[in-house]
């Protein structure tokens, strides 16, 4: 008979999760056909952008929409690095969007951790201080935060677009269902214990536990961060130290778009998320396939 | 293994942020050549600085320039800003005669050119030109002229020879003198050939109409709100609805991805054009169409769309080092350089009376005498009084047109609900 | 991630003596305890003090005056801009043209993503694959995302009015209309937004134990069935989390509506009619257009308090649904 292990659904004992069997669960042909056809929706815009930027402006003005390569992408893409120092930009965003990405993760972390297993006075209310938080638009401060970032001289400098997103409530939030799913109390009760200080028990016991929350997290920041064009728009400057989206708007500059131009630039830049998302994928799958050891 | 993962981002955030200080510190320093003025130019669409700018840069060898492109929408809000907030913007910004008198008000944060003896190049540029961009009974000079639109009406030459219509020049010239002979050419063409549009958009032809008039939605004398009294409002308006009313429009914004699409697929036979609109023109439509279209002069008199000015922000660190540079570039000989090279047309008597400027023709446009056309309008110029709120009351009869064009509202109710909702924004 | 069963039991630890050495150790613990939390969640509170309270407030302050973007303070005008917000039917029409375009956008999105999570969870081949293909959406730039959804939904040469054509419908005017509108602009959100949240799921699925669910299976409970019986309650904390999220971010739309608008940001207004304009792009024309930021921040004031409500009922909401079944 099947032993069903009746854990109650509040409390999650994480990463030991029994995993599927090895058949029974596979997706029939159906289900596969249903993804091919999502998958081609999403990948379509990626796939158009190639062809664009593979050939020139004027086939946009076609009756139907061009669906083949082309031949130039080599040429606008050495006119994309002509026109704008687009590997500073690439290497400007990679740094902003890294840093933001783990800022959030270890201090949104140890905040999230807080929040979920401490116990301390206060805690439930200036939680929902922090939810309160997100919900204040982004465009609502713009003004303000601009005179501040000249005030502070930041203005075209990358600490102007790192620093007030070191952490955000988003992830405050996400690590802190991510403790509640996977650290429980006894751990911590053990590793206190054990003499263990608060932050020792965070570093030694927390984090390793909800280690693939913290990377897709980090993935999703990172992602977040590099698409972010608004904000850096207003306080970077085009021509010294943008990120990718600054530098891809200098590209469309003018009346008209030269879309050829942009839309290599834009599949360059889609290149790094790519690959830090497999780099990070790999923590998520990983964490799952030992889990399935254990079973 | 948790020690590694911890580690290892550890150091990765030791690392990036050491790297990023790094960047900051190399990347803000425009300090690293000492000595050297480092000038910034900021500007939307090609004003054809590129070779000027270099040829500046060999003849000065103390000054560093840099050109800053973004579009001309995001390059009119970033000036707000930075002006706001007191840092960031170039030390010269270009400033399109659409949002001159916008600007205008906040002259405070401009330097006055007159300073630095600005006043004696007056004569260098027509006197409205010249008068768009000053203030204070011309005392406070905001902005040296760069280039202007001027008026005409490109066709295509095939559409009209289907329509039964002239295709030479001079002759669709003589069609219309006045807009209501051009409606009457619409009505023309649809007969003929009900499944073309005469015209991209409305909004178009009441724009041109009203930039053809001495004063539009404020008085020229005290920038009062008359667009309720105006005639010509109302009139041109009415005017221009008709197009729309008959779906003789295309109903496609501007300058727009569809516009472009329309223009390849050939689906409208005219529009207004300035001068920097040719190359847009030809950029959209592609090179099949060469020869196809073709520029008569437009009806009525004159009227100006475009055209910019150069102005250097007070927040600049070298003012004096700004205004040399926009003078140089705003000089007659540079303006005749870029036209030959852009086709923006010079705002300078001087410049666009010269030989080669009138003799220029453009290949793409069935090599009709561009330098002859719009110079002939400039001079008959008579520009239009733009009202320190003009970019506000704009938008409210733009939409009102469309709805027209889109068939959700009838002319009447659109203009109707377009006055009030101006009163409001012009209060 | 293993759990548990290297460390001790949750058996008490015997108690130490107190000599002095360990009297100070013990101190130092009771110190850790009450203060290191605070000192832990500072920094949070340290960045949004700065970044996000300062300019939250000063943003209220500006809503107080007549404070134009240039040229700085007008005069103090206490709550005029609330009355003349309340009274502003381009206001109510933004608000409006919100929750249709949120309800529209979120609520089959959200289905959508649980949907595709159930599926992507399930034994599949190339995994790595899939998860990067479904969050593609929401990598790519703007711009493309901009070009592709006008080239889809242009009124005479796009491709959806094609498709309709060859089904004997007529085109629509995709921007004109305003039901029209919502929809396009509905689908480029659920286009691109699906997938993240989807992969969201995904993750919080992937700590629920099997055993429950396929035990339900085992006992001859359908797939669907013990689907919403187990599995959407034992990920519930995070359906709850996003239902906040996308409330938060479907309240303030601005960057699809504002791509799908060929005016942009220069000249755009949702529309000849307005009839696509969300708060945010209200805002935004207002402030960063119009240069009346104290009107602009009184919009942006009152999007808060719309915010926190609506975030409110959602949660309320969806906390009872996703308890059931």
């Amino acid at each position: 008979m099947v032993s069903v292990v009746t854990a109650p659904p509040a409390v999650q004992p994480g990463r030991d999760a029994k995993r599927r069997k090895a058949s029974g669960d596979r997706a029939g042909p159906l289900l596969h056909a249903l993804l091919v056809v999502v998958l081609a929706a999403s990948v379509f815009p990626l796939y158009f952008s190639f062809v664009v930027a593979s050939k020139d402006n004027s086939v946009l003005g076609e009756a139907v929409p061009p669906l083949t390569p082309g031949g130039n992408l080599i040429e606008n893409i050495t006119r994309v690095f002509d026109t704008v120092d687009f590997s500073l930009a690439m290497m400007n965003s990679l740094i902003v969007a890294s840093t933001v990405a783990i800022s959030n993760v270890l201090l949104g972390a140890l905040a999230g951790f807080a929040f979920a297993r401490l116990r301390f006075r206060g805690r439930n209310s200036l939680f929902l201080l922090v939810v309160g938080t997100s919900m204040v638009p982004a465009q609502l401060g713009v003004i303000p935060l601009y005179m501040l970032m000249s005030d502070l001289d930041w203005y075209g400098t990358l600490q102007a677009v790192i620093v007030p997103a070191l952490i955000g409530a988003f992830s405050v939030f996400w690590m802190r269902q991510a403790c509640e799913e996977s650290v429980p109390y006894e751990l911590i009760e053990a590793a206190r214990v054990d003499g263990c200080s608060v932050l020792r028990t965070f570093w030694h016991v927390a984090l390793p536990a909800v280690r693939p929350q913290a990377a897709v997290m980090g993935m999703f920041t990172f992602m977040t961060a590099w698409n972010d064009f608004f904000w850096p728009l207003i306080v970077l400057d085009p021509n010294d130290s943008p990120t990718v989206q600054v530098a891809l708007s200098a590209l469309a500059s003018g009346y008209y778009t030269d879309y050829s131009l942009m839309l290599a630039g834009a599949s360059l830049a889609v290149l790094p998320v790519v690959a830090i998302f497999i780099l990070l994928s790999r923590q998520i799958v990983g964490g799952i396939m030992r889990g399935a050891l254990k079973g | 293994m948790s020690k590694s993962l911890a580690g290892r981002a550890a150091t990765a955030v030791v690392a990036v942020l050491a790297v990023s200080s790094a960047a900051a510190c190399g990347g803000g320093a425009s300090g690293a050549d000492s000595g050297k003025v480092k000038l910034s130019i900021g500007v939307f669409s090609d004003f054809g600085y590129d070779t000027l700018v270099k040829e500046y840069q060999a003849a000065h060898p103390t000054i560093e320039i840099e050109q800053r492109k973004v579009k001309m929408e995001q390059h009119h809000t970033q000036l707000a800003t930075q002006l706001a907030g007191g840092r960031g913007a170039a030390d010269i910004v270009a400033i399109e005669e659409g949002n001159v008198a916008q600007f205008r008000q906040s002259k405070d944060k401009f330097v006055n050119l007159a300073d630095y003896g600005a006043k004696d190049l007056a004569g260098q540029w027509t006197p409205w030109k010249w008068n768009q961009g000053t203030a204070d009974d011309g005392n406070f000079v905001l902005g040296l002229g760069t280039d202007m639109g001027s008026l005409a009406l490109c066709y295509r030459r095939d559409l009209f020879e289907a329509a039964g219509l002239p295709v030479d020049r001079e002759e669709v010239g003589k069609l219309w003198p006045t807009w209501q002979d051009y409606v009457a050419t619409a009505q023309t063409f649809t007969d003929k050939t009900p499944n073309v549009k005469f015209v991209d958009t409305a909004l178009n032809v009441y724009k041109a109409i009203l930039d053809q008039a001495e004063e539009g939605y404020f008085a020229k004398a005290d920038d009062s709100y008359i667009a309720d009294k105006n005639t010509k409002v109302s009139d041109g308006f009415k005017l221009a609805a008709v197009l729309g009313e008959k779906k003789q429009t295309g109903a496609v914004a501007p300058f727009s991805q569809e516009w472009n699409v329309a223009l390849k697929q050939a689906s409208f036979a005219t529009t207004t054009c300035p001068a920097w609109a040719l190359a847009l023109i030809k950029a959209g439509a592609g090179d099949e169409a060469a020869g196809k279209w073709d520029v008569a002069a437009a009806p009525g008199a004159g009227g100006n769309w475009g055209g910019s000015f150069l102005a250097v922000p007070k927040q600049g660190a070298h003012p004096k080092e700004a205004y040399e540079l926009a003078k140089w570039l705003t000089a007659p000989e540079q303006q005749k350089r870029i036209f030959k090279e852009t086709g923006n047309l010079p705002s300078e008597p001087v410049a666009y009376k010269d030989p080669e400027v009138t003799a220029t023709v453009n290949d793409f446009f069935n090599k009709a005498p561009v330098g002859q056309i719009f110079a002939a309008s400039a001079e008959s110029l008579q520009p239009t009084y733009r009202g320190t709120k003009d970019s506000k009351v704009t938008p409210v009869f733009s939409n009102a047109l469309a709805r027209v064009e889109q068939g959700k509202q009838s002319t009447s109710d659109a203009f109707a609900q377009a006055l009030k909702e101006a009163q409001d924004v012009a209060k | 991630m293993t759990t548990g069963h290297h460390q001790r039991s949750g058996a008490s630890a015997p108690l130490r003596s107190t000599s002095g050495r360990e009297n100070r150790s013990w101190a130092l613990t009771r110190f850790d305890n009450r203060y290191t939390p605070y000192l832990v969640i500072a920094p949070f509170f340290v960045v949004f003090g700065i970044f996000g309270l300062y300019p939250l407030l000063y943003t209220a302050w500006v809503s107080l005056h007549d404070w134009q973007l240039i040229d700085g303070d007008q005069g103090f005008t206490g709550l005029d801009n609330y009355a003349k917000l309340l009274g502003d039917a381009n206001f109510w029409n933004a608000l409006g043209n919100t929750l249709s375009l949120f309800v529209l956008s979120t609520v089959p999105q959200l289905l959508a993503a649980l949907g595709l999570a159930a599926v992507l969870d399930r034994g599949l081949r190339g995994r790595l694959f899939w998860r990067a293909g479904v969050l593609l959406p929401n990598v790519i730039s703007v711009a493309a995302v901009a070009l592709v959804f006008a080239q889809l939904y242009g009124r005479d040469f796009g491709v959806v009015n094609h498709l309709l054509g060859l089904v004997g419908i007529d085109p629509v005017d995709w921007h004109a209309e305003t039901w029209a509108s919502h929809l396009a602009i509905s689908s480029m959100v659920m286009w691109r937004w699906t997938g993240y949240n989807a992969l969201i799921y995904l993750a919080a699925m992937q700590s629920v134990p099997k055993d429950m669910h396929e035990a339900a299976v085992l006992d001859g409970a359908s797939r669907w069935r013990s689907f919403w019986s187990i599995t959407v309650p034992s990920i519930r904390p995070t359906i709850l989390f996003t239902v906040i999220t996308s409330t938060i971010g479907g309240m303030q739309l601005f960057v699809e509506p504002q791509l799908f608008d060929p005016g942009g940001t220069a000249t755009g207004t949702g529309g000849s009619d307005r009839q696509f304009q969300t708060l945010v792009m209200y805002l935004y024309e207002k402030g960063f257009r119009l240069f009346d930021a104290g009107y602009s921040a009184t919009i942006a004031w009152v999007l808060f308090l719309v915010v926190l409500v609506v975030a409110g009922v959602n949660f309320t909401v969806a906390r009872r649904i996703a308890s059931q079944g």
